[in-house]
């Protein structure tokens, strides 16, 4: 299942970027993300719970960057586990382009499910992917927003 | 009258009841202190288990206990699906819950008991597996490629089966042929989707050693022997009750690791343990049907006469073979039945039974028959447009003669009497074809485009031991009848052949009731308790008429001949001038009543004392019967299919269906005509609707009802039936198997209906289900889109 798009962030790439590597940033956005744990510079472990249609389930996953441009671009790939509902695995390239006072972010995903999600038939994956994404760059933009506002440490 | 029931229409003496909500299923069943299964199932197609962790699982509100492989696998013996009479045939074994590797999406790795279905099924969310995911043996020709990994362990290839059959003169017969004909077909996966999910009730009662298994199957027998041999259970100390059964079609005689694991845990843990699939691991793991690649080329002549067919099958089986009977014999029945009705001398075919990391397929209605003749009839109907000859025309030169028998088959089926040329003109009147051909031409010139397709078929019943028990599977052949006469002239007859709403039970009460002279609504018949009927094979194969029905006269024709000697004893009469009617022994020649039934009974069971010395006075016959004669009794038939196909949306309309068929002797025309209507919907689903899709790593990814399509009666056309009977000489009853025919030939009459309104826009369609995209894409209104998933 491919998914792609295009987000309009307030933000500079820099910032866009940082955020993106930021532990309590990343948390924030992620919807029904219960705990994220940053393992190294480059990686994260996460537990996020979902429902999908009539498949409710609590998945485990691992996050890493990679083929990483700074300032740029990226690839991040992961794979969640989410019991007997299924996996979830896939890998997506993040491309900044920054337009004016704002950045553009685009992002193509290849995604795959399986066990009782991949069941329920692409329709309804695809849809809740696309909710999902979009319920996550909307809590980013809040948060680059919070973060903007917040006074330099 | 009290005799010649046979023949008549009676309703399913288990309708009303079904109707009533009075249904006895083993889904309605409860136990005391029974637990409930739910199983985790892997997500995968294929990998190797790292860690199970069902720490949290096992602790979860209501678990009683929690099973892996390593602590439920030990108590069975492994199950290994192959058979000798298929030389070279390999599977790996089986056990009831994934060791170390998983090997289809919905395998089942981890077994949980508790006090409510919810429980189990919330704890199996706190299962943790971690499993390094494989890659996927996906796709049967994938699977052939050198150095393509292995589908399971256990095997050196993924090839589980390969055969070819071949008649000498093949080549010179395509060598001299004036024309060749050849097509690729596709026949999708599909699945049974029957109305009560699988069910068994495992009851082991440690104070007995008796262990009693409510099942949802159709050979409850054959269960009772795996169950005994894989637990190492004496036969006696296993009870098998089969109770009223939601649908089986097939798919409810093979071993599944569920019921395998269900009996284990009531083993175990000396208590009823219940599993009931629901919907959505219904389809991951009931067994598939279907899923074959042909390649086919016919060689005909000049004039239309067929002489040969050369066929390549190719189908997909999964990670194994099935136990016990195979995932071979569905492919083996494909290359046999080619060209059946046809007086075709030449053949070869070729079988490739192939490994692959999804849900097994086998046996299901209509076994290798509609591939077999959805090929041959799309060949046939691509020869009669080259040769410019009408659909009925090239049959007609082609069909074997109505007295051209005993025949054997290019690919060795021996023919005893088939009425191919009769149920063809049969047809051929009842559709007023002319009139259709011209009501057709005439729509055509108003861009309306419908289609005519007709398919001839044979169809295998009343099968002996050639089906199985030759390749040492213990399968019964035979089957038994016990038929009792009551101490108040009621007749009981308990019957190894079972009832699934097919109306088995009905038909044994009208053929036991002609025996002795008695109405139906007097017998009563029992099925599916090993414990109280004898043993047999049960229901499978188109065998409960055929062979449930013989069983069934031959043992009341015994009890008759003891009612007559015993009424000979009361009356000082000669047993040979007397005969049973009307619940009564009559004189033979003036049918004056002597003595009632219930009078023999009254006597024989409370004052035999009254009985001369040395009389017997047992009032209880017993009958096995097996088959003898030729191996299989086949039956024929013809189907025609008339539809409309929106040329715009690809949609097909099913505008009318029709049936001429010969199952030999008819005991009851009702259910007869119902057998043939169910199958012919069960054709017709596969051809438009069913299908279990898959993606590129073994996901099915259809797998519920939202999303897989069952035929509905909105869809279904009107289904016009009639017979030619043509009973068989092996029996004295003379009826043939009849379950299987609508099945047959429904989805090849429709194809061909579908390719006869496609032809004059130059488009052809060989795959099922033909759906709406794929009849676009043939049309070339759309792109040819990626090879599945649409």
């Amino acid at each position: 299942m491919e998914l792609e798009g295009r987000q309009s962030l307030a933000a500079t790439p820099e910032e866009v970027w940082s955020a993106l590597f930021d532990r309590d940033v990343l948390e924030q956005a992620i919807p029904g993300c219960e705990s994220l744990e940053q393992t190294s510079d480059t990686s994260f472990a996460a537990v996020v719970k979902l429902k999908i249609g009539p498949v409710s389930a609590r998945f485990k996953g691992e996050v890493e960057l990679s083929d990483i441009v700074v300032g740029r671009s990226c690839t991040l790939s992961g794979k969640g586990s989410g019991g007997i509902a299924g996996f979830a695995k896939g890998a997506a390239k993040v491309t900044l382009t920054p337009q004016g006072p704002e950045t553009v972010l685009d992002y193509t995903a290849d995604v795959a499910v399986g066990g009782k999600l991949a069941a329920l038939g692409n329709r309804l994956i695809k849809s809740t992917a696309q909710k999902l994404t979009g319920e996550f760059f909307a809590n980013f933009d809040r948060a680059l927003a919070v973060e903007e506002d917040a006074p330099a440490a | 009258m009290s005799k010649d029931h046979i023949g008549q229409s009676h309703r399913r003496e288990n309708a009303l009841r079904h109707l009533a909500g009075r249904g006895r299923f083993t889904t309605d069943l409860s136990l005391p202190r029974m637990l409930h299964a739910a199983f985790v199932r892997s997500p995968m197609a294929k990998g190797r288990i790292v860690e199970v962790d069902v720490t949290d699982a096992a602790a979860a509100p209501g678990v009683v206990r929690v099973f892996t492989a390593q602590t439920l696998n030990h108590v069975c013996e492994p199950w290994v699906g192959t058979l000798d009479h298929f030389a070279g045939m390999q599977s790996g074994p089986q056990n009831m819950l994934a060791d170390g590797q998983v090997l289809w999406a919905g395998h089942p790795v981890v077994m949980i008991l508790a006090h409510s279905r919810a429980e189990a099924e919330d704890a199996c969310e706190l299962v943790m597996l971690d499993i390094e995911d494989e890659d996927a043996i996906v796709d049967g020709d994938a699977a052939q490629m050198e150095n393509a990994p292995l589908a399971s362990d256990g095997i050196d290839s993924n090839m589980c089966f390969q055969t070819v059959l071949e008649t000498p003169d093949l080549d010179a017969a395509f060598a001299r042929a004036a024309h060749v004909v050849e097509g690729d077909f596709t026949f999708g996966r599909h699945t049974a989707v029957t109305l009560e999910p699988r069910a068994v009730i495992a009851d082991y009662d440690p104070s007995t050693g008796q262990l009693t298994v409510h099942h949802g199957t159709q050979t409850p027998y054959q269960f009772q022997d795996v169950y005994a041999r894989h637990f190492g259970l004496n036969e006696s100390k296993v009870r098998v009750i089969a109770p009223d059964i939601g649908g089986s079609f097939g798919m409810k005689l093979h071993v599944y690791h569920e019921e395998m694991a269900t009996v284990a845990a009531s083993l175990l843990l000396g208590r009823p343990v219940r599993f009931v699939a629901d919907r959505l691991e219904s389809f991951v793991s009931d067994i598939h049907a279907r899923d074959h690649r042909v390649s086919a080329r016919m060689a005909v002549d000049a004039d239309g006469t067929i002489l040969a067919m050369d066929v390549d099958d190719m189908t997909q089986i999964g990670a194994f073979s099935t136990y016990p009977r195979t995932s071979a014999a569905e492919g083996n029945q494909v290359i046999r039945l080619m060209g059946a009705p046809y007086k075709m001398p030449d053949y070869r075919g070729r079988l490739s039974v192939v490994f692959q990391n999804k849900v097994q397929t086998s046996q299901y209605r209509a076994v290798g028959h509609p591939i077999a003749c959805a090929v041959t009839e799309a060949l046939v109907d691509r020869a009669a447009q080259l040769l410019d000859m009408d659909p009925f025309d090239i049959r007609a030169r082609n069909l074997l003669a109505d007295d051209d028998y005993p025949h054997v088959s290019a690919t060795g089926y021996q023919f005893e009497k088939l009425s191919h040329q009769a149920s063809l003109e049969k047809l051929h009147d009842m559709m007023g074809y002319g009139a259709l051909r011209k009501e057709q031409a005439r729509l055509r010139e108003q861009g309306i485009h419908r289609g005519i397709g007709i398919a001839p078929f044979v169809e295998i019943t009343n099968p002996g031991a050639a089906f199985y028990g030759v390749g040492g599977a213990r399968i019964s052949a035979q089957d038994g009848a016990v038929v009792r006469l009551t101490p108040s002239g009621d007749v009981h007859c308990a019957i190894s052949v079972t009832e699934q709403g097919q109306g088995t039970e009905t038909i044994i009460a009208q053929v036991v009731a002609d025996q002795l002279g008695v109405t139906p609504e007097r017998v009563k018949v029992t099925t599916g308790d090993t414990d109280t009927t004898p043993s047999g094979g049960a229901t499978w194969a188109c065998r409960g008429a055929g062979i449930g029905g013989e069983t069934a006269l031959r043992a009341g024709r015994k009890l008759q001949a003891q009612i007559l000697a015993l009424a000979g004893a009361i009356l000082q009469a000669d047993p040979a001038k007397l005969t049973l009617a009307n619940g009564a022994v009559v004189d033979a020649a003036t049918g004056d009543e002597r003595i009632s039934l219930a009078e023999i009974g009254r006597i024989a069971t409370y004052r035999p004392d009254t009985l001369p010395d040395g009389c017997n006075s047992s009032l209880t016959a017993a009958e096995h019967f097996a088959p003898g004669g030729y191996p299989f009794d086949f039956t024929n038939g013809i189907q025609a299919s008339y539809v409309e196909v929106d040329i715009e949306t690809g949609i097909t309309r099913l505008l009318k269906h029709w049936v001429v068929e010969d199952c030999g002797r008819i005991i009851n025309p009702l259910l007869v005509d119902e057998q043939i209507r169910g199958g012919v919907v069960q054709g017709l689903g596969p051809a438009f609707f069913e299908e279990c899709l898959y993606d590129d790593a073994g996901q099915m990814t259809n797998a519920s009802l939202a999303d897989y399509l069952v035929p509905m009666a909105g869809e279904m056309p009107d289904i016009e039936i009639a017979h030619v009977e043509t009973p068989t000489k092996d029996t004295i009853l003379g009826a043939k198997g009849v379950g299987e025919a609508g099945t047959a030939a429904a989805g090849a009459a429709a194809m061909n209906a579908v390719n006869d309104a496609l032809r004059p826009l130059g488009a052809q369609i060989s795959q099922t289900p033909m759906t709406p995209l794929r009849i676009l894409t043939a049309l070339g209104h759309v792109s040819a889109g990626p090879k599945r998933g649409y």
